[in-house]
Parts: structure tokens; C-alpha cells; sequence
């Protein structure tokens, strides 16, 4: 059976993204953060494939850098506000009544606050860093998760063999383990690829407005937002940082709905 | 009906009870000492007891998130730190500036997808419907810091036919407007990615429905059929999108206002957060998320005008 | 007043619809039935140029002297609704849910004959007292998930009788509703056909609605028109082999019949669009079949080379 168009684009991306992250940690072109101010915007060139910015800093080995740290940032978030916030959803689902409700109601109420809304407030009391970056986008992921994983095992939850377990008395954390969890990876697991995308999003939305990832650390967003007060001078800096984020973005999305479509055939024929 | 309009009522003004208390949580409890934020590592320990003297930081917790509730219930939100006038005072003087760019975002992003939803749901499985869904997925990838700085390259570095950023202030609608076009449209743009692939799923759902076929049995021509016959139908999940893109509104009005310069709400609260002004941040953010809060609330109420059949469930 | 000849609708897959060629006179009722797949429904829908989009329409139909097929769309426009009229299976979606009743059938009212409102909705009370629905009045401004089921179907009967078509085509009309509801419907269609002299066309698989309503009878197999007659005459003496299945399967109320016996069926199933045979339709599940069946199509009443006149 043939893989679907957008899981194999969208894993090829990834891969291609994810693999210059992998690279950067041990090699690039240039140092990323060297400054030779004499060697401003150069055009491009075979020792620079990309040109230079307006501090000298070889473009290519920016963003070579900058995928690293865009990743990490994002699935180190994502990790985190997922596996808080799938725990969350699965305690919904077996504990039931009105802890289930407390949670799903905390879970709604928490969408009245953006990643950057929260950012926003963490940065004006702890100052920009990218730790808080970080905190902010495992927060929002937290409501996302506890939703998708509290759905999905409830509906395992009223499935005819978990009763029989239950009726055999088997703990609530057991069937948890053994049936629920493996019904819940799958959705998870793709709610997972979209929320990288996300988490990508932001981040470069968050370093671009300069409360995320602190100079001299390279990253997608800051080099966009340093593009920014160039743009009549090197209009071709705001490109490439630009380009990378929506080629992951896009990469991460694709995937994600690939694993989808790839897990529910019934799905597949109604796009 | 009413009984259940007046439900979602208090849920509304309870969500915006516990925003306003999260919000002071976070500002005033977890910083420990907010004088210390204000003020900085290196101020004396006089300077800063002075200070709390001053901003009633000495009180209970509890007493000064009542004290703060029931200024801002009233429109006062405090003093701002670093401009010394009223936070109220700010926040209007931004607002129409900030109303406009969403107003006009929306606008926009309503009737783009709108229209391509619809076009590619006509056009399903041909060139038109694929170009849509291409549209969307780069759409939805694209940051709008991004596609802004693009349209500025382009608009403005280039073709010089629009400004790159600033506003020019009311006087002269036109200039007011050409200052609002491209941040309008990058905002658009990547909004109605979102919105256009969900009306495409949503009215194809709907154009399978028997009573489409009844519409069209009974003479009615193509274009009737589809605007006001099926879109109406598929309005639910439509809607339901648009209430959740409003936290993606306020998200992006803020980072476009500071792209573009932009003289309102969104500049003013990183001018907030650079100043150290937590008073300003504060009003700022419960206002952001209280304004999320509500959007959601009239998207409630606006299923029962849409769906008759949801007027008398529970 | 229609004449089909040569009608066939043709999908990606296979066709669904072969060569179907039939008359009807004006004020005349007619059944179509058939199995689902049979392209009964796909039949009906030809005739007011309602075939999907993705499906290839050969052949003729001609209402009055106006071509269906291949006829422009605005052409087509005149015809629906004020000519010919379509009322379909009713699972609560037939109807907008959005809109109120007396809206709803207004609507062409207003368009076709260019009525004011008032005037639209004192009609559209007339024919919802014309189909039998009680207090007409305050039904219009309901909606539909405010009726029941049988009460729905007559709306979708008014609003199909708004323009006074010549002709009604109901496909499964009952097939949804329980049976004493099923009967009334089935009694009010034969009723307004005789009043208005509107011919009717029903479409079903239920053959005992359609003895009650139709004095022509079609039966329809796999994509192919097979027997067509006088309605008594077919259920009474059927000549096609299918036919005579399924009047054969049909289960009998009766004192004298013995329980005890397995009802006859049909063996073997309805081909896929994408298996039909080139020939006769029902080879492989015939009990008289003859060795060229499969390969060669009948032609004639009944469609049958064994059977056929």
C-alpha cells in the first residue's frame, strides 16, 4: 500500500530540517556566532553559499544553528507540555465525575491564554530568557494534550473488554497501562508532529519579538528580527530564516497529517 | 432559551473572574517581590520598601486582588509605572488603532475564506480545489512576521507603492488606510488559511445533504443553492473556528503592531514589559485574554442564532 | 407527455444506467422498482437533469416537447420545480434545518411566480392544508426538527407541489417512516395525482406500496429495465425471471401458507458497478438461464432471452 503524498513529503522535510539540526552540533561551515565586521553583507559565495549578515556572521552556519536551537526549543516544550498534559487527560478519563470535569474545564479555561499572552507576562516579571520561552510554549500545550488524550480513552474506557477487567477487578491504573495507553499513542502521538509545528511557530514568533532565545545565540526568529531594520539595505537577510521556519513548519504538518490519514483509512476518503 | 443563554452568562463571568485572579497570580505572587522587579537587582532596600509603601505592596494578597478587581471593574486599572498617567488613559488612547488593524484583519479574513472555501468546495477534486488546499497548507506554515517583511520587500522596497511601517494618524483617511493595508493583509492571509480549508470541509459536508438536493429539485439556481441554502448549514463549524482563531488574532495583532510600528495596544505592551511597568502589563494581559474570553462567549451565543435546533437543548 | 429512450448514465466504474426506454401520459402513475443499485433513483434524477456531476448522461428524455439531456442549465431551471417535481427519502435531512417551514416553501413562490410575501405564505398554507397537515397556519412558521417524520414528508410533498408540476417523481418516499404513516403518504400521493392530473412517478423497492398507488409498473435490475406493464398484470403473471423471484420472496400474510417453510430467496447477490456482465444482467443468479445470457444483452418486454416477446 502506498504511503500517502503528504507523509512522504512531510517526512522527507522533517528529516532534512531535523538532520541540519543533528549536523550543526557537530559541524557547520563557519563559526555561527564569529563576528568580522569587515566581511558585512558579502554576496554569495562558495565560502559563504549564502552570503553574510551585517555583523559578518556567515549566514548559512547561522541557520544551520539556528535549526538546532529552533528544535530543541520546541520539542524539549512540547515534551514536556505533552507528557504534563497527557497524564492529565488520562487521570481525566479513568477517574470520570467530577474530577474529569474540573480537569476539561481548567483545560478550556486555559485557551483564553496564547503562548505569547503568557510569555508576555513571565518576561515582564522574570525578564526575556529563554527559559521562559520555553515554559510558555509547554504551557499551552498542556490544555491541547489533556483534551486529545482524555478523549480518546474515554472512549476506551467504555469499550466492552475494559468493563470486563474492570468487573474482574483490575485496577484503574492497570487498565490504564494495559489498554488505554496503547489506543491513546496513536492520536497522541500525531497531535504530537502538529504540535512541533506549533512549537516552532512560536518560538520563532517569540524570539522574533525578542522574549525568547537571547543575542548572541542564533536562532530563526532573532535572525529575522535583525533582518527586519535591514530591509532596505539586504532585503535577501529576511529571506532564508523565513524560508527554514516555514519549510519545518510545513514538514512537521505534513507528517502529521500523513500519520493520520495513515491511521484512520476512513478519514483518508473524505479529504 | 433564556435559561440557557443565562448559564453561558455566568460561565463567561466566572472565566473572566479566574483570568483576572491568574493573571494577578502570576504578576504579584510568583515574582516574590514585584518591587524588586519594578526597581532591579541594584536598588537599596529603602528604595524598594518605599515603593511597596507606595503601591500598597504591603497588604494581604487576597485584599489587594479585591482592591485591584474592583478599580478595574470600574475602569480604573492603576497608574502606570514608567509613563506616570493612568493605565485606562493608555489602553483608550491605543485601542482605536489596535480595533481598526483586527477589524480590518478580520474583515478580510472572513470574506477570503469564505470565498475560497466555497470555490474549492464547488470545484471539489479538480485544479481550483487543489490550488486551495495548497494555498492553505502554506498558509498555515507561514509565519506573519514572516509574509509581513515579504510584502514589505516587495510593496514598499520595491514598488514604493505603500508605507513599510509607522501610521500617519486619523486626519487623512487615505494614508491611514494605505498605513493599514499591509499589516491587515499579512494577518489575513495567514488567517484565512485555517478558515478557507475549514468551510471547504465543512460545506462539503453539507452539499452531500438531502435538502441540497431538494433546493436544487425545486429550481433554484446553483449560486441560491450553495449561499443560501448549504454555506448557512456549514456556518457552525465555521464559526466554531473563528472563535478559536481570536486567541490567534490577538496573538498576531500583537506581533504585527510591532512589526509594522504600529502606534496601539500590542507596541504598548512591549514599551510595558522593556519599562519593567507591571501595572501596565497586568491590565494589558487580562484585557488580551478577557477579550479572547468574550469572543468565545458571543461565538456561543451565536449557535443558537444560527442552529435553531440547538435553542432547546440543554 | 415524457418519453425516455435510450437513457443511460455512465460512471468511472461502470454504468449504472442501461439504455432504460419508457413513456409515461399525462395524469398517469407509474412505479419504478428495483433493489438498491438497481438505478432507479439515478432514473428518477435524470429526469430533471439532477444526475451527479462526475456521471456521463446518454441517450433521450423528453418532457413536452423539451429535451433533459444535454439541455442548458438555465433551461433546466424552468423545468424543476414548476414541471416536473422531485420529493426524496426523508431521514430528517430533506428539509433545511434552518429555515422555517413557511420559508422554505415560499421560496419558490416567490421566485417562479414572482409572489409578495403574504401572498407566498397564504399559498403556502393552501398546500399545506391540501397535504393534510393540521393547522396549517401555525406550521408555517415551524421548523422542521419540530415535526415528525410523516409530517416532514408532506411538507416535502407541498413544497414539490408549490408551481403545479405536470409531474411528481417520489423516490422511496416511505421508506423511512413507520407503516400506518407510510400508508397515509402513499394514499395522499394517489389522491393529489388523481385531483391535480399530475402524473407520478414512484420509486421504490417496496412492492406493495406500489401496487397500492401505480398503474404501470417498471422493474428495474443491476443498471437495466427488465419488465415493464400494467401493474396488476406484472405482480399477477410476471414473465421476467427476477420479477418472478422477488414476487416469489415476498413474505405473505396468511392463515394457509405454511410457516414452517424457509422463504424463497434469490441466490447470490447484486454485481458491483465495476463486475456488470455485458450481457443480461441477472446471469449467474437465474434459475432458466441460457448458456448466451451473459454475453449477449435482451432486449424487448421482458428484457429476457428465454422470456422475451
Amino acid at each position: 500500500m502506498r504511503p500517502p503524498a503528504n507523509l512522504i513529503v512531510g517526512s522527507t522535510l522533517v528529516a532534512l530540517v531535523l538532520g541540519t539540526a543533528a549536523l550543526s552540533l557537530v559541524w557547520s561551515p563557519h563559526d555561527a556566532t564569529r563576528i568580522v565586521v569587515a566581511m558585512k553583507f558579502q554576496p554569495p559565495s562558495w565560502t559563504h553559499p549564502l552570503g553574510t549578515d551585517q555583523l559578518g556572521r556567515d549566514v548559512v552556519s547561522q541557520l544551520m544553528v539556528g535549526a538546532r536551537n529552533s528544535m530543541a526549543i520546541a520539542l524539549i516544550a512540547v515534551l514536556l507540555g505533552g507528557s504534563i498534559g497527557t497524564a492529565l487527560g488520562l487521570l481525566a478519563a479513568a477517574a470520570g465525575g467530577w474530577i474529569e470535569e474540573a480537569v476539561m474545564r481548567l483545560a478550556d479555561f486555559s485557551f483564553a491564554f496564547p503562548a505569547l499572552l503568557f510569555a508576555i507576562m513571565l518576561a515582564a516579571v522574570f525578564g526575556p530568557s529563554l527559559t521562559n520561552a520555553v515554559i510558555a510554549i509547554a504551557f499551552i500545550n498542556i490544555p491541547v494534550f489533556a483534551r486529545v488524550a482524555r478523549a480518546s480513552a474515554a472512549q476506551v474506557w467504555t469499550r466492552g473488554y475494559v468493563l470486563a477487567a474492570q468487573s474482574a477487578g483490575r485496577g484503574r491504573l492497570a487498565i490504564t497501562q494495559d489498554h488505554v495507553i496503547p489506543n491513546v499513542l496513536a492520536p497522541v502521538t500525531v497531535q504530537l508532529t502538529i504540535e512541533f509545528a506549533v512549537g516552532i511557530l512560536a518560538e520563532a514568533a517569540l524570539s522574533f519579538l525578542g522574549l525568547g532565545v537571547q543575542p548572541p545565540t542564533p536562532s530563526w526568529g532573532r535572525m529575522l528580527s535583525d533582518a527586519q531594520t535591514l530591509l532596505y539595505l539586504a532585503p535577501q537577510l529576511a529571506i532564508w530564516p523565513g524560508l527554514c521556519i516555514m519549510v519545518a513548519v510545513l514538514g512537521f504538518n505534513l507528517l502529521g497529517d500523513g500519520l493520520r490519514d495513515v491511521g484512520d483509512p476512513m478519514l483518508r476518503r473524505r479529504r | 432559551m433564556t435559561l440557557l443563554i443565562l448559564r453561558r452568562f455566568i460561565g463567561f463571568i466566572l472565566t473572566l473572574l479566574a483570568i483576572s485572579a491568574a493573571v494577578f497570580f502570576v504578576m504579584n505572587v510568583l515574582p516574590g517581590d514585584p518591587a524588586m522587579v519594578i526597581l532591579g537587582i541594584d536598588s537599596t532596600d529603602d528604595a524598594r520598601a518605599a515603593l511597596r509603601e507606595q503601591l500598597g505592596l504591603n497588604a494581604p494578597v487576597i485584599w489587594r486582588y479585591f482592591q485591584w478587581l474592583g478599580d478595574a471593574v470600574q475602569g480604573d486599572f492603576g497608574t502606570s509605572y514608567s509613563f506616570r498617567v493612568p493605565v485606562a488613559g493608555l489602553i483608550a488612547e491605543r485601542l482605536p488603532m489596535t480595533l481598526a488593524l483586527a477589524g480590518l484583519a478580520t474583515g478580510l479574513t472572513v470574506v477570503l475564506a469564505l470565498v475560497l472555501g466555497v470555490y474549492a468546495a464547488t470545484h471539489h477534486g479538480r485544479a481550483g480545489d487543489w490550488a486551495v488546499m495548497a494555498f492553505s497548507q502554506l498558509g498555515i506554515a507561514i509565519p506573519a512576521f514572516w509574509l509581513s517583511m515579504l510584502l514589505v520587500i516587495l510593496f514598499a522596497v520595491t514598488l514604493r507603492w505603500l508605507p513599510p511601517g509607522g501610521f500617519p494618524g486619523w486626519d487623512d483617511p487615505v494614508a491611514a488606510l494605505r498605513a493599514l493595508i499591509l499589516p491587515a493583509t499579512a494577518l489575513a492571509l495567514v488567517q484565512s488559511a485555517v478558515l478557507a480549508r475549514v468551510t471547504r470541509s465543512a460545506m462539503l459536508e453539507v452539499m452531500r445533504q438531502t435538502y441540497v438536493r431538494t433546493a436544487t429539485a425545486t429550481g433554484l439556481s446553483p449560486a441560491r443553492v450553495m449561499w443560501r441554502h448549504a454555506l448557512p448549514n456549514a456556518l457552525v463549524p465555521i464559526v466554531t473556528i473563528i472563535g478559536m482563531q481570536v486567541a490567534n488574532l490577538v496573538t498576531g495583532t500583537i506581533v504585527i503592531e510591532n512589526v509594522f510600528y504600529l502606534p496601539g495596544l500590542g507596541r504598548l505592551v512591549f514599551q510595558a514589559i522593556s519599562n519593567r511597568d507591571l501595572i501596565t502589563v497586568q491590565a494589558m494581559v487580562t484585557l488580551f485574554a478577557a477579550i479572547v474570553v468574550t469572543a468565545n462567549f458571543i461565538v456561543d451565543l451565536a449557535y443558537l442564532w444560527i442552529d435553531p435546533r440547538l435553542r432547546s437543548r440543554q | 407527455m415524457l418519453a425516455v429512450s435510450g437513457l443511460s448514465v455512465t460512471f468511472d466504474a461502470g454504468q449504472a444506467l442501461r439504455d432504460a426506454s419508457m413513456t409515461l401520459a399525462r395524469g398517469e402513475r407509474l412505479g419504478i422498482a428495483g433493489e438498491s443499485g438497481s438505478g432507479k433513483t439515478l432514473l428518477g434524477l435524470s429526469l430533471l437533469g439532477m444526475a451527479p456531476e462526475a456521471a456521463s448522461v446518454t441517450g433521450s428524455v423528453v418532457f413536452d416537447g423539451q429535451h433533459v439531456v444535454g439541455a442548458a442549465e438555465r433551461d433546466l431551471r424552468a423545468l424543476r420545480g414548476q414541471r416536473i417535481a422531485m420529493v426524496f427519502q426523508e431521514p430528517l435531512s430533506a428539509l433545511n434545518p434552518l429555515r422555517r417551514i413557511g420559508d422554505l416553501i415560499a421560496e419558490p413562490l416567490r421566485l417562479h411566480r414572482g409572489m409578495g410575501r403574504a401572498a407566498a405564505m397564504d399559498r403556502a398554507a393552501a398546500l399545506l392544508d391540501e397535504v393534510g397537515l393540521p393547522d396549517p397556519v401555525s406550521r408555517l412558521r415551524q421548523f422542521p426538527h419540530e415535526m415528525s417524520g410523516g409530517q416532514r414528508q408532506r411538507v416535502t410533498i407541498a413544497l414539490a407541489l408549490a408551481c403545479d408540476p405536470d409531474l411528481l417523481i417520489a423516490d422511496e418516499p416511505t421508506t423511512a417512516l413507520d407503516v400506518q404513516v407510510a400508508a397515509l403518504i402513499l394514499a395522499l400521493l394517489r389522491d393529489l395525482s388523481e385531483r391535480r392530473r399530475m402524473a407520478l412517478i414512484l420509486i421504490s423497492h417496496d412492492l406493495r406500496a406500489i401496487a397500492r398507488v401505480t398503474d404501470r409498473l417498471a422493474i428495474m435490475y443491476g443498471g437495466d429495465l427488465v419488465e415493464q406493464g400494467p401493474t396488476a398484470q406484472v405482480l399477477g403473471m410476471p414473465r421476467h425471471p427476477y420479477t418472478r423471484g422477488l414476487i416469489a420472496a415476498r413474505p405473505i400474510l396468511s392463515a394457509t401458507r405454511d410457516r414452517s417453510a424457509p422463504l424463497p430467496t434469490i441466490p447470490g447477490t447484486v454485481p458491483a458497478l465495476s463486475a456488470l456482465p455485458p450481457g443480461c444482467r441477472f446471469a449467474g443468479r437465474c434459475p432458466v438461464e441460457l448458456p448466451h445470457c451473459r454475453t449477449t444483452r435482451p432486449t424487448g418486454n421482458p428484457a429476457c432471452h428465454r422470456e422475451g416477446a
